[in-house]
This record gives structure tokens, sequence and C-alpha cells, in this order.
């Protein structure tokens, strides 16, 4: 019998659902074992039928993101969260810097193109802030990335099917970068949006940041291996999710100064100095704004 | 003794723990460009090769991370749940090593609040009225409460797993029902009478959090320790406008 999929699509941008559709020819394989009942890109159901599995992308934002989450809680059986945004917010948990008041009074009236100075009616109500899923429904199994690698979507269906040898490692990005690390005096701090001249030399090495030692590997390392920096999409490293000291600024800057003869403080201002980009996937997820280390209100002036 | 395994497949041979390795149990394999452990009787388990291995390909088999009260289960669910299929994170996610830690930390607690009593005059209120002042000080700001309530919900949260509060207000009255108190077990397995110095320092200590967190000035009115769970009644005053 085929196990029943359903998904859904809460405040996200349809890119996790579309990974469904890049599985390509293994889609087929995959749909010899599973069945959509219910995807909101490919088929008109709108209500919530029951099935085995629910994929939920996208974080919570409104309270009809909040209902929605529940209803599919109530229709499947093991629910993942599908994508950095139901794991940790995603980058739309910037939003956790602002109050709700301050968006929308920008959004209605502060930009020089806006004339309606008027708020809708009737529109969804917004949230405190950006929540992942797991605050207000219990899930099964956490899938992030941006979006997830096909690869790992195929293992995660398997996961939950629960077929032998299927597994989700706890390694981070470096441990499927091919890249090498190797000791270097006197490179330059490169700042902004660079990249590397080398191909084969790891980018810390280089005086390039890179997020890929304090990340999640749910990617193959397609970006670092293909010469792209990592930005942190799958969300923090286990070591990171679990030891309240390990951070993603610090450990970056000491990682990078130890190969590196550049100043770790010089690498740590500067990534609070950018702290919107070096943090925007996992921002409004309490493991990273609850650790001690972590200030970002005071790093980008909001506070 | 201890095992340190290092996962060839995913080391990026970087050779920081060599350099990281404080009693270097490490040594650097130049044609297979890979490190390997040369003395492994050498390793005490601080695990800072662990910490600064880019790609955590490094595992300890024997040795324990330090007793981890400082976990929170939030953070400990998210990794088992992020990683389905892996024994790798069966080590940090020890419930059994985590209630050690939190025992060692009531026994702890126990002895100090017997130094106030005993040698520093017994002023219990005072003294955990302070640290919870600072406490609500030191912590991370994260989103600002703007409500009494939201400060009771916020701090239910924050003092879970160790506390399992319960809020309720009426009018001016509160009442505050502690369901799990990792106080109250230690109470009952070393039997020491509840209600003693160590409650009443908890609860000034939660006093101080609220107040501080919220503005409110709270007075307690009567307390009733018992065996499944334990109640603090407290009357609220609104802050007082300067």
């Amino acid at each position: 019998m085929k196990a029943k999929v359903s998904t859904e699509w809460l405040s996200g941008c349809s890119g996790c659902h579309i990974a469904v559709v890049d599985l390509h020819e293994k889609l087929l394989n995959l749909v010899d074992s599973i069945e959509f009942v219910r995807i909101p890109v490919l088929m008109d159901v709108r209500d919530y039928p029951k099935a085995d599995i629910g994929l939920v992308e996208g974080a919570i934002r409104s309270d009809h993101d909040r209902e929605a989450v529940l209803k599919m809680r109530e229709s499947v059986d093991k629910l993942v969260a599908f994508g950095t945004c139901a794991s940790y917010g995603g980058v739309s948990g910037l939003g956790w810097l602002y109050k709700d008041d301050a968006i929308l009074s920008k959004v209605y009236g502060g930009l020089p193109t806006t004339t309606e100075t008027e708020r809708p009616q009737g529109a969804p109500v917004l949230e405190h802030s950006v929540i992942p899923i797991d605050e207000v429904v219990e899930v099964d199994v956490h899938l992030p990335g941006c979006p997830p690698h096909p690869y790992y979507i195929a293992q995660a269906i398997k996961v939950l099917l629960g077929e032998e040898g299927a597994v989700m490692p706890a390694g981070t990005v470096c441990s499927q970068c091919n890249r090498k690390m190797v000791k270097r005096e006197g490179v330059a701090f490169k700042k902004g949006a660079v990249t590397a001249p080398e191909k084969d030399i790891c980018f810390l090495s280089q005086g390039v940041i890179c997020l890929g030692s304090v990340t999640l590997e749910r990617c193959r390392a397609q970006c670092t291996n293909k010469g792209v920096t990592c930005a942190g999409c799958t969300g923090p490293s286990i070591a990171v999710v679990t030891e309240p000291h390990l951070d993603i600024r610090s450990m970056v800057a000491k990682r990078m100064s130890l190969l590196t003869d550049i100043d770790e403080n010089e690498i740590l201002d500067y990534m609070a100095k950018e702290a919107k980009t070096f943090y925007s996937y996992a921002l409004s997820s309490p493991v990273v704004y609850k650790k001690p280390t972590v200030e970002i209100r005071e790093w980008v002036g909001e506070k | 003794m201890i095992k340190v395994l290092i996962d060839e497949d995913a080391c990026v041979g970087c050779a920081l723990c060599v350099d990281e390795c404080p009693t270097d149990v490490f040594e650097f394999d130049e044609e297979k460009s890979l490190p390997f452990v040369k003395r492994e009787n050498e390793c005490f388990g601080c695990f800072s090769c662990s910490e600064v291995c880019p790609a955590e390909a490094i595992t300890h088999e024997g040795a324990e991370l330090s007793r981890n009260f400082y976990h929170d289960n939030y953070a400990l669910d998210l990794a088992a749940k992020l990683t389905p299929g892996t024994s790798q994170t069966s080590d940090v996610t020890d419930k059994v090593e985590q209630q050690k830690a939190l025992d060692d930390l009531g026994i702890r607690l126990l002895s100090i609040a017997a130094v106030f009593r005993h040698t520093l005059g017994g002023s219990m209120p005072a003294v955990g009225t302070m640290a919870g002042r600072t406490l609500a000080n030191q912590l991370p700001r994260y989103q600002v409460p703007e409500s009494f309530t939201e400060v009771l919900e916020m701090a239910s949260k924050q003092f879970n797993p160790s506390w399992d509060l319960n809020f309720t207000i009426e009018a001016d009255q509160l009442t505050i029902t502690t369901k799990t108190c990792f106080i109250r077990e230690l109470c009952i397995k070393e039997g020491i009478e509840l209600g003693g110095d160590l409650c009443v320092l908890f609860y000034n200590n939660l006093a101080g959090y609220l107040g501080k967190m919220s503005g409110m000035r709270l007075k307690l009115e009567s307390m009733e320790p018992g065996s499944d769970q334990c109640q603090y009644r407290v009357k609220t005053f609104a802050p007082i406008k300067r």
C-alpha cells in the first residue's frame, strides 16, 4: 500500500514545494511508494485529508498559519518540518528584530512608493514574531534546507517509512566539501560579497568567511564545491544547536584565526556588524536567539 | 580508557586537532594528509578537539561531556529530530546525565542555604530576591515582554524543565503552582523537610526575577508545600510610578 503524503505551505516562498518537483526521475521512484493527497502547488485540495506523512513548508507568521499547522498536525501521522523556515524561521525570521507595528507602518506608509496609508481590513493578524512550527505543534523529523536537497528529501521519506539503513547524518558542510583546509600566513581578510581565487583550498584559509563549519550538512556541500561560500541556509550544526557556548560567529572566527594569521577580534567585529547576513537563516529560533553570546539587537542597532 | 574516533570520510585534514590538543594525542599523516590518533592513553576527555573540528568528525567513547545541566530540552529534542537514524546524538540527549547534574546542583544549593542560615544571619529572602533580579538582568534579551501575563508565560518556559511552573491570576492574587521541582524531588529523596530555607530561597528568587521583568511588586502570603505539588499564594501590587 502506498503511503499518503499531504503538504502545506505557510509563510514561505514555495521553494520547498518546487524542490519536491525537482526530484525529477527520482520522484517517479518515490511515487511507487507514496501518493500525494494534498500538495498546494500541484493540486487544488482545500481541506486536510488524512495522510501518513505531512510536509510543512514555511514558518508561522499569522493566525492563519497557526490554524493551518494545527489542522495539518491533526490530519497526519508523522509531521516533517520541511525546509529552514519551518525548522528555524528562515530568512523571514529577520522580522524577529522588529515589533509588528514597526513593520506594518513601514510597509503601509514608510516607503517611497507607498501611497496607501490604510491597512487592509480582514487580513490575517500577525503573530508576535516569526515562529518555527515546532513551538506550536509536535514535529517528528526536521529537514532544513533552503530548499531541502532532493537527496535528503528522499532520505527523510525513507526514514519515515522505516526503511533500513536510511540516515540523516550529523556532520557539518565541511564533511562533504572537497576543499582542503590549510594553514597559511600573510592572508588578507576579505570582506563583502567576494569569493576566493583558489578552487581546491578552503575559503577560511583564503581569508573569506564561509559558514560551512557551523552549518548542518543537508546539501551535499553543493555551494562550496562549486565556488560559492556557505551562507548557512540549512541552519546551525548539531554542536551549535546543543552547546550553548558555541556560536556561529565565535566558532567561525576561532577556526579562521587558527588557520590564518587574521586577528580573531577583527573577524568577530565584522560578523557582528554584518549580523543580518550571517544569522539570516536561523535568527528567530530559540537555539540561536537564546544564546548568551548572541546580541543581535545591539549589533544591528535596534535596541 | 577513552577511545578517540576520527571519521576519516568526514575529516578535511585541517590538522586543527593536532594543534589544539593539550596532550598531543593526534599526529598528522602527511601521506594520507589526515590526522590519526597516536597517543590515545594521553586523552583526558577535554573535548577541545571535537569543539574545534570543522567537520565534527571526532567522537569520544568512554568520556562524558561535563555534567550538562545547562542543556535545554528544546535543543536536545531538535538535535535528535534533525538526525534520525544516527546514534551520534544519543550521548548529548542523555536525560540520566541531566538528572545527575540537577542533583549535584541541588546538593550545592542545600549547603549554600545552610551557610546563609547558620553563619551569615539567615537573610534568605533578601539573598533570593537579589539573585533573581540579577538573573533577570543577565538573561539574553529576546522577545521583550509587554504585560505581566507575558512575563509569566516567559518565566514558565524559561524555568522548564527544572521546574514546571503554573501561574493563575485572579485580580491581584497570583497563585504559583510548581508541579515538578528538582529541589522537592531531592528533598524527598534525602529526607529534608519541605518548605524550608531552600523553598524560601527559590520563591524569592522567582519573585525577584518576575519583579525585575515586569516592574510589579510581589508579597508572599502563604506557602503550601506538598509531595506532588507546592503552591505559593502571592499578592501583587502595581509598579510604583516615579
